[in-house]
């Protein structure tokens, strides 16, 4: 019995309190593993029970809302990189908030964007800032964008089919690379481009985007187009609003271009340059 | 999340001040998370003084109203009068109905639409009574405005009347675009 | 995927359908007309079930002609898309409801003044002055709600109608093999040249 209780317990304190050979080789291993542990809800199958408790298209009253609803976008261009969001949360038709920041700044040089489960984008971008920290320690050297990309695409991979939604944007100038931009999801889907907008107000953000985009647009131009097609996205998509998050990455590293409420910029733009004539702004003006 | 009051969005409120009502409605018709149209008054005017705010499914708002504007114009023409029963006339009133048809008589104020919840909160804390013409617009339209910027299907602006005894007041709110 | 575009400006309405007629996983014709002309100066473009488009539309195209011939003057643009709302809505709410979207775009015989309705299945009626139906709406109404004036030429509204098409041929996985275009004006209706052959590179 004693040998068993010796085996099983331990004692709360130890005057020397040493590591074992074990737990020292976890300490200093270099590369710790991409799959971290995560506490399981004790029930048969995790994935699918999440799968029930969050899934609001089938069950309006599941228990846990996730927020859905986003307009994300971020494009390549001569001066760097652009990058834009709206800042509203929904759970349903409820809008939860108008102040969230969609754009998550994964250290100095890199940011990454926001569409999905809030949650799942938080977690993981900065978890990947601290892998790219880690890296830079270890090579004396910033990561490239494309191997900081690959990481969180690989790492959501390793999740796929439990649960995770993310669709997210990688942002970085580097050197080697130039401006360089990837698009991850949690299907596992990673994809270099010039151009891309993500999440419910994406189809809106692209046709304003799209009409007007160039390489060689200037900066001021590049921040004008990307604040502008959150603009339109969150004039026509009931998900996204609040406010326009805007930053400019470049060689040195991303600099932040305001949060600004969409309301005055709205009416400045119907009524400065007489765009959204679907929209009344005088009583006696009809359709 | 398809239930046909939320497809197509719009919230309605009214309000009872001193000799004097308020109605008011937002101005979007949406379907699901997408704007269709940004001018979609939901309010009908039935008489000099008699007013009818809707919401819910945008083809039984115009069916319905339709329905109302046909039966007030015939009644106009067989009485050779404008449809003004007593109870309309000279009292300040409002009162509810639910889609299957019951009547709520309210002394304070009916809300109605995907933002009912928010509107209820807004007019529980701002609405008080005897409130005149004025103070009775001040308060309707806060309580809207705020009401439908928490509501991802309702808002765009928003049309408010005030009804008095012996006049009507359409103003227009500008209300956030998103 | 079908797509339905609607413009109007100073003295046109713009129509715009798209030529595909798709079966599942087939284009069983590359130049479909999916639109009829209701009177001299309205047009109606539709999309939806197989079947119930093409028999709605004449539908309602035979009853609008069959008015102009008793009455001999045409229904307004806007009493016709009344007259349509009301004919879907009562047949939403029978046993087998037609499955149509559509746009009304026409030019008041009277006023000159250019209009445009977007009426959906459910019987909804808004006047618009851009609409579009399908996937169109998520691409295009943003780029309209940039570029639209009211005040537009017709050679302007046809250059904003090919900005719109750029970003549906840039986006969308079908083809849906171009577009008929047609302009409503007090003088009736017009065929529009409209080039399908452009080639849309992505950014």
């Amino acid at each position: 019995m004693d040998t068993l209780v010796a085996r099983y317990s331990r004692p709360a304190y130890h005057e020397n309190e040493d590591f074992s050979e074990e737990e020292r080789q976890g300490l200093v291993d270099s590369v710790p593993s991409l799959s971290l542990k995560f506490a399981m809800p004790p029930v048969a199958h995790p994935s699918a029970w999440l799968r029930a408790a969050t899934d609001d298209r089938s069950n309006p009253s599941c228990p846990i809302k996730i927020a859905h609803g986003t307009t994300t976008l971020a494009f390549r261009f001569q001066g760097g990189i652009i990058v834009a969001t709206d800042s509203r949360a929904t759970a349903g038709n409820w809008i939860a908030s108008q102040t969230v920041k969609k754009v998550i700044e994964i250290n100095s040089d890199l940011l990454g964007t926001m569409a999905g489960g809030a949650a799942d984008c938080q977690y993981w971008l900065a978890w990947l800032g601290m892998q790219c920290r880690l890296h830079e320690l270890r090579h004396k050297r910033r990561i490239s964008v494309a191997a900081a990309s690959k990481i969180l695409a690989n790492l959501v991979y390793q999740y796929k089919g439990m649960g995770l939604s993310m669709g997210t944007m990688c942002a970085g100038v580097t050197k080697e690379e130039g401006p360089a931009l990837y698009y991850i999801d949690s299907d596992g889907t990673r994809l270099a481009g010039n151009l891309f907008c993500v999440g419910s107000g994406q189809t809106f953000a692209y046709g304003v985007l799209d009409a007007e985009y160039r390489y060689d647009l200037s900066v001021e131009d590049a921040l004008e187009l990307g604040s502008r097609s959150i603009l339109a996205a969150t004039h026509r998509d009931a998900y996204s609003g609040g406010f326009i998050n805007l930053y400019h990455v470049k060689e040195s590293g991303w600099e932040k271009h305001g949060f600004s409420d969409t309301n005055p910029i709205f009416w400045k733009t119907k009524l400065e340059k007489g765009e959204f004539s679907n929209v009344t702004s005088d009583l006696s003006e009809r359709v | 999340m398809s239930s046909p009051f939320s497809i197509n969005g719009g919230a309605c409120v009214a309000m009872v001040g001193k000799d004097c009502v308020a109605i008011a409605c937002d101005l979007r018709l949406g379907l699901q998370a997408l704007t269709v149209s940004n001018n979609f008054p939901k309010i009908f005017q039935y008489g000099d003084n008699v007013f009818l705010g809707l919401t819910g499914l945008a083809t039984d708002l115009s069916t319905v109203s339709d329905l109302f504007r046909y039966k007030v114009n015939m009644y106009r023409l067989r009485e050779e009068r404008n449809i003004a029963p007593k109870t309309f006339a000279n009292l300040p009133f409002i009162c509810g109905f639910d889609s299957i048809g019951c009547i709520d008589f309210a002394a304070d104020f009916i809300v109605s639409g995907t933002a009912t919840d928010q509107l209820y909160g807004m007019c529980e804390s701002l609405w008080e009574p005897n409130l005149a013409p004025e103070d009775l617009f001040e308060t309707i339209s806060q309580a809207l405005m705020s009401a439908v910027d928490r509501d991802a299907l309702s808002g765009w602006g928003a049309y408010v009347y005030i009804i008095e005894k012996d006049k009507v007041t359409k103003r227009l709110l500008k209300g956030r675009q998103d | 995927m079908e797509v339905l575009l609607g413009i109007t400006g100073r003295d046109f309405t713009l129509i715009a359908a798209s030529k595909a007629a798709m079966r599942g996983a087939t284009i069983l014709k590359a130049s479909d007309d999916k639109t009829r002309q209701l009177n001299k100066h309205t047009l109606m473009a539709f999309m939806g079930e197989a079947g119930d488009t093409v028999q709605f539309a004449e539908y309602i195209q035979a009853n609008a002609q069959l008015y102009s011939m008793r009455n001999e003057t045409d229904l307004s643009p806007s009493a016709l898309a009344h007259f349509v709302r009301g004919e879907l809505a009562s047949s939403l709410r029978s046993r087998k409801p037609y499955n149509v979207n559509l746009l009304l775009g026409g030019v008041d015989p009277i006023t000159h003044k250019p209009s445009l309705y977007w009426l959906d299945y459910l019987a909804a009626l808004a006047p618009l002055p851009y609409a579009a139906h399908g996937y169109a709406q998520y691409y295009c109404l943003s780029i309209l709600d940039k570029h639209h004036h009211p005040d537009i030429s017709l050679e302007q509204g046809i250059k904003l109608l090919t900005l719109c098409i750029d970003e549906l041929k840039r986006r969308l996985p079908v083809d849906f093999k171009g577009m008929v275009v047609k302009a409503v004006t007090k003088d009736g209706i017009v065929d529009i040249e409209f080039d399908d052959d452009k080639v849309v590179k992505s950014a």
